[in-house]
């Protein structure tokens, strides 16, 4: 073999190992924090059933604040949602909850009906509603997330919430990179879930 | 001049090292690791910790490693801009009467800046796919380029080098089939490579080997024209080292180079298809394939010189 050859043979090895290690990293560099658990909660979904934090064991959970009327972010938000949604269709381990922040307005019918208007039509996803002061102090001391001019004013970030009902991480609902983001880290949470 | 063969090969030897890497940040998925452009989360040098973000730039977002990996994409593809733009301004100031060697590198300090260009759509469209094949694309396209205006300084210096051989001259056929076939691989390549990352998306949960079964004709498709390929560079291989008289020791070794690549392509190939798609053997496969590229253009450009002597 010619001592070019060699050189070059050499080299390839080197960036081969090089690669390696940077693809290794970057596939161990996917940490989700623990932030706090969920706090106590019992809501009602769009059945009229009960769905309270002790719902979000053995799961994991995305749940964002909406309302159905909205007109600003939700639809983004619902979208990407829904999205998700359809995905993970084969994912028992997942679940999607929505909670809305205009319970005046959203009654359990008016859930339902949207539900069924953007083709929720299984348990994966509940629409949960509660009245007015306990949604903002779940909301605001809960989720720490802002809560002062309901409805208009809701946060919308997605939340991610692991099987034993600790919050892991905020993600911008409406962002197309952060969507990304958020499909592989559920994927990571539901692998640790099945070991 | 001589100056300009060094800055010629370097340019051509670290646009090769920069689709490597960018082939790293691919299969690293890396791509989204700066989620602005130029800069990343807003600064110049990466943040290291969440409270260097900006407020408006979601904190999910922020992975370290994939922000320095993306990072270093970003300035190895300046340095190679700047090799570039000083190869172009010292191949002006000595050449600039030799349109082969002039434009060909005025084309690839363009397309270089448009490279650029082209890496923040990229990021503006969250590495939209066929951005994402158009950038490979053009690197490719550059690459080539490069080589061919550092293969036309060679023949400057040894203007005899193909002046005694003498290759069957009724090649021009098999090179066009080899190019066309060449660029449709290519193209394929990253179909597949994009369907799979499709069906990852709709399909979260599924291993990367069952992935593969979903994806349907493309990668029987990607196989059959390797085939081609195979066939086609053993033709040419026949035609310029055995069909020829005194061929020139750059058309043997590349030749048989192109055949020995494209063997081994095929077996990383059947390697990703059939057992399992490791991202290392993903990045290797797309970068031989531009090495393929690469001396198939030397192929044939020494093909076409040794005609232009013996004319």
């Amino acid at each position: 073999m010619s001592r070019v050859t060699y050189y070059i043979l050499i080299m390839i090895i080197i960036l081969g190992l090089g690669a390696n290690w940077v693809i290794e990293k970057a596939n161990r560099s996917y940490d989700i924090p623990l932030l706090r658990p969920v706090p106590e909660f019992s809501f009602l979904n769009q059945r009229g059933e009960s769905f309270s934090n002790e719902n979000l064991q053995k799961k994991i959970t995305i749940l964002d604040f909406m309302f159905t009327s909205c007109t600003g972010p939700c639809p983004l938000m619902t979208l990407n949602m829904s999205s998700l949604y359809k995905d993970f269709d084969d994912v028992q381990e997942v679940q999607f909850v929505s909670i809305t922040v205009d319970p005046s307005i959203d009654t359990k019918d008016k859930l339902r009906e949207y539900a069924e208007l953007i083709g929720v039509d299984d348990g994966r996803w509940q629409f949960l509603w509660s009245d007015m002061s306990a949604i903002k102090d779940l909301k605001k001391n809960g989720f720490m997330l802002y809560a002062d001019d309901l409805p208009q004013g809701h946060a919308i970030k997605f939340v991610l919430i692991d099987h034993k009902g600790n919050i892991r991480k905020y993600f911008d609902g409406t962002d197309e990179a952060s969507q990304k983001v958020l499909r592989k880290d559920i994927s990571k949470l539901v692998r640790e879930l099945r070991l | 001049m001589q100056l300009f063969r060094t800055f010629a090969i370097l340019s051509t030897a670290l646009t090769y090292l920069l689709i490597f890497i960018g082939g790293m940040v691919r299969v690293a998925g890396a791509g989204m690791g700066c989620p602005d452009w130029p800069k990343c989360f807003g600064r110049w040098i990466p943040p290291t910790s969440l409270d260097q973000l900006p407020e408006h730039i979601d904190p999910a977002k922020f992975n370290m490693v994939l922000a320095w990996i993306e990072y270093c994409n970003r300035l190895f593809g300046a340095l190679v801009g700047l090799t570039i733009a000083i190869t172009l301004y010292l191949g002006l100031k000595h050449y600039s009467h030799l349109p082969r060697i002039k434009w060909p590198l005025i084309s690839a300090f363009s397309l270089t800046l448009f490279e650029g260009w082209l890496g923040s759509v990229l990021v503006d469209t969250v590495l939209n796919p066929l951005t994402i094949t158009l950038h490979l694309f053009f690197a490719l396209i550059i690459v080539m380029l490069l080589l061919y205006a550092s293969q036309e300084v060679y023949y400057l210096e040894n203007p005899d080098a193909e002046k005694n051989s003498d290759y069957p001259s009724n090649m021009q056929l098999l090179f066009g089939l080899m190019a066309v076939a060449l660029l449709a691989e290519v193209v394929l390549g990253t179909e597949i490579r994009g369907g799979l990352e499709m069906i990852r998306k709709e399909n979260p949960m599924v291993e990367s080997q069952f992935l593969l079964d979903m994806l349907g004709p493309f990668k029987y498709a990607h196989s059959i024209l390797g085939l081609l390929i195979t066939i086609l560079s053993i033709f040419i291989w026949h035609g310029s080292v055995k069909r020829s008289l005194n061929p020139s020791s750059l058309m043997v070794q590349t030749s048989t180079t192109i055949v020995l690549l494209i063997l081994l392509q095929i077996v990383l190939g059947e390697i990703l298809v059939f057992l399992k798609v490791i991202p290392l053997i993903q990045l290797f496969h797309l970068w031989i394939a531009s090495w393929i590229l690469g001396l198939v253009s030397i192929q044939y450009v020494a093909w076409q010189r040794s005609r232009v002597t013996y004319e």
